[in-house]
C-alpha cells in the first residue's frame, strides 16, 4: 500500500516565511542589543557637558559621595566576605549532600529579599535598637566567633554517641539553636558588663573620651544590613567555584598527609581562588551599587569621616534623592549622571573582570579532567 | 562522598587548635545566616500579620491620678538604669491631640481590663478608645448594652444603607463627645472577644488591608493601590520583555554567527544583570521621560504644556525601564534553555526538510519554553522587588487616580501610580506619624516578601522539573 | 544481483560504476573540510537505484561526514567548506536553483542515537507530513498507518499513537524516527550507524527493516559493524582518512577484496 505522491505547493512559501523570520529576529535581536548598548551611550553623551565646568566643582561634589560609596561598600564587604566564605567553605567540603540540596536555595532566596524590605528593617528597627544596645551589639560580634569555637571545643571533648548524633555535616543546621542561645545570653549579660568595665554607657564614653559622635544611621548598620544582601550572591560563586573543585586534588593532598586546615588553605583555596575571588568581586560590584539599603539604612549625610558609627551619603543614593529634583540640563543634573556613569562603568568592568576569571577557570577544571 | 569529611576515627591524640576549629567556624556561618534570614521572616510574619489581631485594651490609673486607655505597644530601657518606659497606644486624637503616651512603669499605679472599652475606627481622626454610652437615631435613644447591639447592627449594613445616627461616646477620663456614625468605619469590643471572635477580626482586618486604599496620609488603611499598580507595572513590563528577550536569546543562540564578537555581547549581555538598578533608572529618566516623552509631549500635548504628560514619570515609562532592567534575565535563562536542547532535535526536524523557522517554532521553542518562563518570572520577581529605578520613573506617594478607569482610552500608561516597594519605603521615612504606619509597614513589607518569594520558589520548581526532565532524556 | 557496468581500474582506486540509469546518487570529485581541516579528499563514487550500499571505515574516516554531506546538513555549520558535486538523479544539489528544505524531504536521515520530538507518536509521524502539505485527517492518518508499518512499528503502538514518543524503547524510538522519515516519502534513506546504540534483537529488526525497505527506496548505511555491512548491504564502499579506497558488490568486497588495505581492515588488522 503506497499512498499518493505528496505535492510540495507550499515550497516557495514556506522558504518565504523562513527568510523573512530570520529577518525579523535578526532585526529584533539586534535591535534589543543595540538599546542595552544605548545605556552606556547614553550616559557618556550626557556627561560630556560636564568637561565644559571646571572639575574642581565637579570634584567636590563628587568625592563625598565617592567616598561613601566606598566607605558603605567596605563596611558591607567586611562583614559579607566572612560569613560568605566561611558558609562556603562548609557547605562545599563538609556539608551533607542531602543538607546541601535544601540549604543552598534557602541561602540564595535571602539574595531575593528586596533592598527596601531590608533597609527598612536596618534603618526604623535595627539602627534605634543598636543605638540603644552599641554595647551589646559589638560584644555580639567578638562573641558570635567565639562561641562557635566553643561548640567546636564541647565536641571534642564530647562522648562518640554524641559526636554521630549530632554530625560536624549537620551542624549548619544544629549550631542556629545554640547561636540562638547565645545571642541570648549574650544580650542578657552584655548591659552588666557594659556597667562593670566601663562604669556607664559606652557611647557616653566614645563620645566624652574620644570626642567620637554617634548618628543612628551609620556606617556600622549599612555594613550589617548590606552585608546580610551581599551574603548570598558571594556565598552561591564561591560555592560552585569550591564544588568543582575536583575531590580527587583535597584527596590526594590529605593522602600525602596534609591536615585538613592545609587541605584547605593549600589545595582547595589555592585551586578555587580565581572563582572565589570572582565572587567577591561581583559582591563588590552588588555592594557598590545598591541604592535602597544605603538610603534607608545610612542617614544620607555627604560627609567625610572614617568612623563607623558615623553616616555617609553613596552616589547610588545621591542619584535617587536628587535626580527627580534636578532640571534636565543643569549643573546637578550632568553631574547626577556622570555618578551614574562611574557606577556603570565600575559593575561593568568588575563583573567583566570577574566573568573572564571564572571560564578561565572552568577551562583549567576541564583540563584536570575533573568536572565534579 | 565530598572530599574532606570528618573522619571521627582518626581523633588525634592533641587537640589542634587550626586544624579543628575552623570548621566550626565556617558551619556557624552557615548557622548565623539562616539565623538572620530566619530572623527577618519571623519578625515580618510576627509584626505583620500581628498588627490585625484585635489588642487587648487597658485603662492604666496613674499615680498622679491621671487615667488613660489604650493598649500597650512596646517597652524600652531609660538609661542610667532608671527602670523601663512604656508606650502606649491611646487614639483619641481629636480630644488629646496625640495617640502616643510614653509612661514610666513606675508611673503606674493599677491596670484593668475593662470589658466596656471600645475600639472605634474612624475616618477622620484616626481611633477613638473609650466607652459607648449611647446612640442617638431620629429621637430614638439606646444606651448601654443595647447601643452596643445597635451598633453593630448599623455597621452591618452597607455604608449606603445606615441612617444617619449619632454616637455618644466617653473617654476613661471622662470627657464626651458626639460622633457622626458616617464617619465610623468599625467598631470592636477587644477585651469582650473570645479567641474565635478575634480570630474573625483578624481575617477581616488582612482583607481590609489587602483590599482597601490607604487612610489618614499612608497610617491606616490598606494597600490595593499599591498592589494593582504593581501588579499592573509587571504585566505591561512582562509583555515588553517577554518578547523581546526571547527575540535576542533567539538570534544570539540560533541566528548569529558564533564568533569572538558574539562571545563578547554574550558576556555583556550577562555582566548588565548586574549593572545597579538605579543606572537603568538614570537612562529612563534621560530618554523615556525626558527625551521620549518631552518629545510627544511637544508634539501631540503641546495645548497642556508646560504641564507634562508624557514628559514626566509615569507608568509606560516605568514598565520600558524595567524591561529593560530585568532584559538580561530573560535572555541569560532563554539562552540556557536553548544550548541545553539536543542538537539531534534540531537536525532531526532539519533533515525532514523544515526550514528554520519551522524548526525553531516546532521543535525547538516548545522545548524552550520552562527555561523562558523561569526567566520571565525571575524577571518578574526583580521587578516586583526593584524600588530605586520606580524613584525616577514614575511611582506616586499617593495618586490621585488608579492607571485603569472607565474612562476612555481606560488604560492610562501616562499617570503616576503607586508600587509596594515605594509605599513601603515612603511610609517608613516620609511619614509624619512613622510610629503609627509602622504595623502598616510591616505588613506591607511582609507582602512583598512574600510575593518575590513565592515567585522565586516557582522559578526554581521549575527549573527544577526542566533539568529531571531532561535527565530522563538522557 | 545488478552488476556493475565496468569495475574499471582508474587510478589505482577499484570503485563500482553505475550508468546514470541505474545510479541514484552519485559524488563527483566531493572534497570537503571543517575550518580548514580536511575531512573528505576528492571522492568520487555513485550509489545504485533500491539498493542498500554501505560505507564501512574507522571512526573519523569520514563517512559519517560523507553521508551528512548528501542531506546538506552541513549548510548548519559555518566552518564547513567544500568542492566538488553530488548529484541526486541527476540534479545538482548545491544548485542555487535546488530547494535545500525539498532536497531535505527526498533524501532522508536517520541518526545514530535515535531523535524522536518531544511529542506523541502521531504527532512525530505526521511532523514531516504537516510541513509539506495540509492534509484532510483521513489522509493523513492511512499516511501514518502506513508509514508505521513500513517501520515494522505499527502492530506495536496502534494502541497508543497519542503517547510521548519518549516513552519508546530505544529499538522502537529508531524505528519511530525511521517511520517518521518514510512519511515524507523520500527517494533516498541515510542511516548513520542505526544501530549502534541498539540491543542485538532491536538491531536485527532494523537490518531486516532496511532489507525489506530496499524495494521502496535507495539506501546508505554508515556502520562500523562489519558483519552489519556484510548481512544487509549490496554494496560496500571502504573509506579511509577522508578518501575512498575501495568500492564495490559486497560479496567481491568482503570475500576478495583488491587492496591490501581493505584487507588488512576487514580483517580487524587495523581499526
Amino acid at each position: 500500500m503506497t499512498p499518493p505522491r505528496l505535492t510540495s505547493s507550499r515550497q516557495p512559501l514556506r522558504l518565504l516565511q523562513d527568510r523573512v523570520a530570520t529577518g525579523l529576529i535578526t532585526a529584533g535581536g539586534v535591535g534589543v542589543l543595540l538599546a542595552i548598548l544605548a545605556i552606556g551611550v547614553f550616559l557618556i553623551w550626557e556627561t560630556l557637558p560636564l568637561l565644559a565646568i571646571g572639575e574642581s566643582l565637579a570634584l567636590a561634589k563628587l568625592s563625598p559621595l565617592a567616598w561613601g560609596t566606598l566607605k558603605a561598600a567596605l563596611a558591607a564587604l567586611l562583614f559579607a566576605i566572612p560569613v560568605a566564605l566561611g558558609a562556603a567553605i562548609y557547605s562545599a567540603l563538609f556539608m551533607s549532600a542531602r543538607l546541601r540540596t535544601r540549604i543552598k536555595p534557602a541561602l540564595e532566596m535571602m539574595e531575593a529579599i528586596p533592598g527596601v524590605v531590608v533597609g527598612f528593617i536596618a534603618g526604623l528597627i535595627l539602627a534605634p535598637w543598636v543605638e540603644r544596645h552599641l554595647a551589646s551589639a559589638l560584644v555580639l560580634m567578638v562573641w558570635l566567633p567565639l562561641s562557635a569555637g566553643l561548640a567546636g571545643l564541647l565536641w571534642q571533648l564530647a562522648k562518640a554517641r554524641l559526636q554521630r548524633r549530632l554530625p560536624l555535616s549537620w551542624a549548619g543546621l544544629w549550631l542556629i539553636p545554640w547561636l540562638a542561645l547565645m545571642v541570648v545570653i549574650a544580650l542578657w549579660l552584655a548591659p552588666w558588663m557594659e556597667q562593670l568595665w566601663l562604669g556607664g554607657d559606652l557611647r557616653q564614653l566614645l563620645d566624652q573620651r574620644f570626642g567620637m559622635d554617634y548618628a543612628t544611621r551609620n556606617a556600622l548598620i549599612v555594613g550589617l544590613a548590606m552585608g546580610f544582601a551581599v551574603i548570598p550572591s558571594i556565598y552561591s560563586l564561591a560555592e560552585d567555584a569550591l564544588a568543582d573543585v575536583p575531590s580527587t586534588l583535597i584527596e590526594g593532598a590529605q593522602a600525602l598527609g596534609a591536615s585538613r586546615w592545609q587541605a584547605l588553605w593549600k589545595v582547595a583555596l589555592a585551586a578555587a581562588g580565581p572563582g572565589i575571588f570572582s565572587a567577591v568581586m561581583i559582591g563588590a560590584g552588588r555592594a557598590v551599587g545598591e541604592t535602597m539599603i544605603v538610603l534607608m539604612a545610612s542617614g544620607n549625610t555627604a560627609l567625610f569621616s572614617a568612623s563607623p558609627f558615623e553616616g555617609m551619603r553613596s552616589m547610588a543614593a545621591a542619584i535617587a534623592i536628587e535626580l527627580p529634583e534636578a532640571s534636565p540640563g543643569g549643573q546637578t543634573y550632568h553631574l547626577l549622571i556622570f555618578a551614574a556613569l562611574v557606577l556603570f562603568i565600575f559593575t561593568f568592568l568588575v563583573n567583566t573582570l570577574a566573568e573572564v576569571v571564572r571560564q578561565r577557570l572552568r577551562r583549567r577544571y576541564r583540563q584536570m579532567g575533573g568536572t565534579s | 562522598m565530598k572530599a574532606g569529611k570528618v573522619n571521627t576515627a582518626s581523633r588525634r591524640p592533641r587537640f589542634n587548635w587550626l586544624n579543628d576549629l575552623w570548621p566550626w567556624l565556617c558551619a556557624a556561618s552557615v548557622a548565623l545566616s539562616l539565623l538572620m534570614l530566619g530572623a527577618l521572616l519571623a519578625l515580618l510574619l510576627v509584626r505583620g500579620l500581628g498588627h490585625f489581631w484585635p489588642a487587648t485594651l487597658e485603662e492604666v490609673t496613674l499615680r498622679s491620678g491621671d487615667t488613660f486607655a489604650g493598649h500597650a505597644v512596646r517597652e524600652v530601657e531609660l538609661p542610667q538604669q532608671a527602670g523601663d518606659e512604656r508606650l502606649y497606644f491611646t487614639g483619641n486624637q481629636d480630644i488629646e491631640g496625640a495617640r502616643w503616651r510614653w509612661v514610666t512603669i513606675e508611673e503606674i499605679a493599677e491596670r484593668a481590663q475593662p470589658t466596656d472599652l471600645i475600639r472605634l475606627e474612624r475616618s477622620p481622626w484616626g481611633d477613638f478608645i473609650g466607652r459607648l454610652s449611647a446612640i442617638e437615631q431620629d429621637g430614638q435613644r439606646w444606651e448601654g448594652d443595647a447601643a452596643w447591639h445597635r451598633l453593630a447592627t448599623l455597621l452591618a449594613l452597607p455604608a449606603s444603607q445606615r441612617q444617619e445616627s449619632q454616637l455618644l461616646l466617653t473617654t476613661v477620663d471622662g470627657q464626651t463627645l458626639r460622633q457622626p456614625l458616617a464617619s465610623v468605619v468599625s467598631a470592636q469590643a477587644p477585651n469582650a472577644m473570645s479567641w474565635w471572635q478575634k480570630t474573625h477580626v483578624w481575617g477581616d482586618g488582612v482583607w481590609r488591608f489587602l483590599s482597601e486604599g490607604p487612610r489618614a496620609a499612608n497610617t491606616d488603611g490598606g494597600v490595593w493601590p499599591a498592589i494593582f499598580g504593581t501588579v499592573l507595572m509587571v504585566i505591561l513590563m512582562s509583555v515588553m520583555v517577554t518578547p523581546f528577550g526571547v527575540l535576542a536569546a533567539i538570534y544570539l543562540n540560533e541566528i548569529a554567527h558564533q564568533g569572538r564578537l558574539t562571545r563578547l555581547v554574550r558576556i555583556g549581555v550577562r555582566n548588565l544583570a548586574g549593572v545597579p538598578s538605579i543606572v537603568y533608572g538614570v537612562f529612563g529618566l534621560g530618554v523615556f521621560v525626558y527625551g521620549i516623552g518631552g518629545s510627544l509631549d511637544e508634539w501631540f500635548f503641546s495645548d497642556t504644556l508646560p504641564s507634562p504628560t508624557f514628559g514626566t514619570g509615569g507608568l509606560l515609562w516605568a514598565s520600558l525601564t524595567l524591561a529593560l532592567l530585568t532584559l538580561p534575565v530573560v535572555i541569560v535563562a532563554t539562552e540556557e534553555g536553548l544550548a541545553r536542547i539536543p542538537e539531534a532535535q534540531r537536525e532531526g526536524a532539519v533533515a525532514l526538510g523544515a526550514t528554520r523557522l519551522e524548526m525553531l517554532t516546532r521543535i525547538v521553542l516548545p522545548m524552550a519554553a520552562p527555561a523562558m518562563l523561569t526567566g520571565v518570572i525571575l524577571a518578574v520577581a526583580r521587578a516586583a522587588g526593584e524600588v530605586a529605578p520606580l524613584m525616577l520613573v514614575g511611582v506616586a506617594k499617593l495618586a490621585p487616580q488608579m492607571p485603569i478607569d472607565g474612562e476612555f482610552p481606560y488604560l492610562h500608561l501616562e499617570r503616576k501610580f503607586m508600587h509596594l516597594g515605594y509605599h513601603l519605603f515612603d511610609t517608613a521615612f516620609h511619614g509624619e506619624d512613622v510610629q503609627a504606619a509602622i504595623p502598616l509597614v510591616y505588613a506591607t513589607a511582609l507582602l512583598l516578601v512574600l510575593i518575590v518569594l513565592v515567585l522565586n520558589l516557582t522559578a526554581i520548581f521549575l527549573r527544577h522539573y526542566l533539568r529531571r526532565q531532561r535527565g530522563n532524556e538522557c | 544481483m545488478l552488476a556493475p557496468l565496468h569495475s574499471a581500474n582508474t587510478a589505482q582506486v577499484p570503485v563500482a560504476h553505475f550508468s546514470s540509469e541505474h545510479s541514484c546518487l552519485s559524488i563527483d570529485h566531493l572534497s570537503l573540510a571543517y575550518a580548514g581541516k580536511a575531512a573528505l579528499r576528492d571522492l568520487t563514487l555513485s550509489v545504485p537505484r533500491h539498493r542498500v550500499t554501505a560505507f564501512i571505515g574507522p571512526s573519523g574516516c569520514g563517512k559519517s561526514t560523507l553521508l551528512r554531506a548528501i542531506n546538506r546538513l552541513h549548510d548548519l555549520n559555518e566552518t564547513v567548506t567544500h568542492s566538488g558535486k553530488i548529484t541526486l538523479e541527476g540534479q545538482d544539489i548545491h544548485d542555487p536553483q535546488t530547494n535545500v528544505t525539498e532536497l531535505r524531504r527526498r533524501v532522508g536521515m536517520v541518526f545514530q542515537t535515535p531523535n524522536p520530538f518531544p511529542m506523541s507518536i502521531y504527532e512525530n509521524v505526521a511532523f514531516g507530513l504537516r510541513l509539506q502539505q495540509r492534509l484532510p485527517k483521513r489522509k493523513r492518518d492511512d499516511i501514518i498507518e502506513w508509514a508505521l508499518t513500513s517501520a515494522a512499528l505499527w502492530d506495536e503502538v496502534k494502541d497508543r499513537l497519542h503517547r510521548s514518543a519518549w516513552q519508546l524503547s530505544g529499538g522502537q524510538q529508531q524505528r519511530l524516527v525511521i517511520a517518521r522519515t518514510l512519511a515524507v516519502q523520500p527517494d533516498v534513506l541515510l542511516l548513520d550507524e542505526p544501530a549502534s546504540a541498539l540491543d542485538p534483537i532491536s538491531t536485527l529488526k532494523i537490518e531486516e527493516l532496511i532489507r525489506n525497505l530496499k524495494s521502496e527506496l535507495t539506501l546508505v548505511l554508515v556502520t562500523h559493524n562489519m558483519q552489519q555491512a556484510a548481512r544487509v548491504s549490496d554494496y560496500t564502499a571502504f573509506l579511509h582518512q577522508g578518501e575512498l579506497v575501495e568500492y564495490g558488490p559486497t560479496d567481491q568486497v568482503f570475500t576478495n577484496p583488491r587492496l591490501q588495505h581493505t584487507e588488512n581492515y576487514i580483517t580487524g588488522r587495523i581499526t
